[in-house]
């Protein structure tokens, strides 16, 4: 694969305010993430009472505990990922990352009041989400609230960098006799 | 009042002895005997060389000296022969040299991608990474950051905003302070941070 990343696009972005489409794809990978292990979870769980009781664990009788239980994991999946290493798995994907407003590293009380507060941007059709796509420092409800910011952490310069070295060597030579070519003759 | 003759010729006559009585001491006197007995050395231990010099007009001299005639006639190649130059560079003091040194400003000139590309750092670079996962994720991410620039462009269009006026990111981030290793995005990544485009 020999793709060049644009350097107007990719230069020194580390720790500018990220973008909605990054944070809406990482957000959408995060709850795929979430949604697969808890699913494995469950089955994990049938699998585990079947051996000991003999019989299936049937979770669509216990609605109520289910659902508990996916909040409980929800809460568990983002607030301990952002207190760890400011990203969930889908940011780290995206390579942007939590930082507090003035861009300090997040403390886990941020985390916590930001996981506890994001369901708060779902509201009124999403409405919370809108400060990312027009608010000057692209943030959402939850990030006032929690006093947070989303930043690119994604080291574009040293991805350029891969690309070159990874060129095609015949592509190289091709450039290399170019430039040879279009030099003028000293003599 | 009319001149006294007899006055005038005694007068003349007493110029005429004059001249006379001076000719013959000279003659009579041996000057080579009279220099040998005038003891110099003590005539100049009496001068004040300070008081003199303080009279001469040094610049005044300087301008009439031809620097580049005196130039001309000095042999370079013999004075160089001649300068120990490994005992000069032991008295150098080449930390507070090198603190003079603008490195930021050499890194600027230059261009590290040609670098890159013409040396063995890029297949070291090569070599240290993951190779197809990372650039599936640096595609993934730069196709993001497109994605959000367009989006960003269009939003500042609509509402009629300049984005030079947008902040790039939270204070400690963008600016050059946040180069160092209290930056959390660095000490996350273990990367360095990109600098302002």
């Amino acid at each position: 694969m020999s793709y060049a990343p644009p350097v107007e696009l990719t230069e020194g972005r580390q720790g500018h305010y990220a973008g909605a489409v990054s944070r809406l794809v990482a957000f959408a990978a995060d709850i795929g993430a979430l949604w697969g292990l808890y699913t494995l979870g469950l089955a994990g769980l049938s699998f585990a009472a079947q051996l000991v009781t003999g019989h299936s664990l049937k979770f669509g009788n216990h609605q109520a505990v289910t659902f508990t239980a996916l909040v409980v994991w929800s809460f568990i999946y983002f607030a301990y990922q952002w207190a760890l290493a400011g990203k969930t798995l889908g940011m780290a994907v995206l390579g942007i990352q939590v930082v507090a407003a003035d861009g300090t590293p997040v403390t886990t009380k941020e985390s916590v009041i930001r996981t506890l507060t994001l369901p708060l941007s779902f509201v009124l059709f999403g409405i919370g989400f809108l400060g990312i796509l027009i608010g000057r420092e692209r943030r959402a409800w939850h990030d006032h609230f929690a006093g947070t910011a989303v930043v690119y952490s994604w080291d574009a310069r040293a991805a350029r960098l891969r690309w070159l070295a990874k060129q095609d060597p015949a592509t190289q030579r091709r450039k290399s006799r170019k430039t040879v070519a279009t030099e003028p003759d000293p003599v | 009042m009319a001149p006294n003759p007899i006055s005038e010729r005694i007068e003349s006559m007493a110029q005429a002895i004059a001249e006379r009585v001076v000719n013959l001491v000279m003659d009579a006197i041996d000057i080579d005997a009279l220099l040998d007995g005038i003891d110099v050395d003590r005539i100049i231990s009496r001068v004040d060389v300070d008081k003199i010099i303080d009279r001469v007009d040094v610049e005044k001299i300087i301008e009439r000296v031809d620097v580049d005639r005196i130039v001309e006639r000095v042999d370079v190649e013999r004075i160089i022969d001649r300068v120990d130059v490994e005992k000069i560079i032991e008295r150098v003091d080449v930390n507070a040299v090198v603190e003079k040194v603008d490195v930021g400003r050499i890194v600027d000139q230059l261009d590290i991608d040609a670098l890159v590309e013409q040396t063995e750092l890029g297949s070291i670079i090569a070599k240290s990474t993951t190779g197809v996962a990372s650039e599936v994720l640096d595609v993934i991410r730069a196709q993001g950051v497109g994605l959000d620039d367009f989006f960003a462009r269009w939003t500042n269009r609509l509402l009629r905003r300049n984005m030079a006026d947008l902040p790039l990111g939270p204070p400690t981030l963008v600016s050059d302070v946040a180069s160092g290793p209290g930056n959390p995005v660095t000490a996350a990544d273990g990367s360095a941070p990109g600098a302002r485009p």
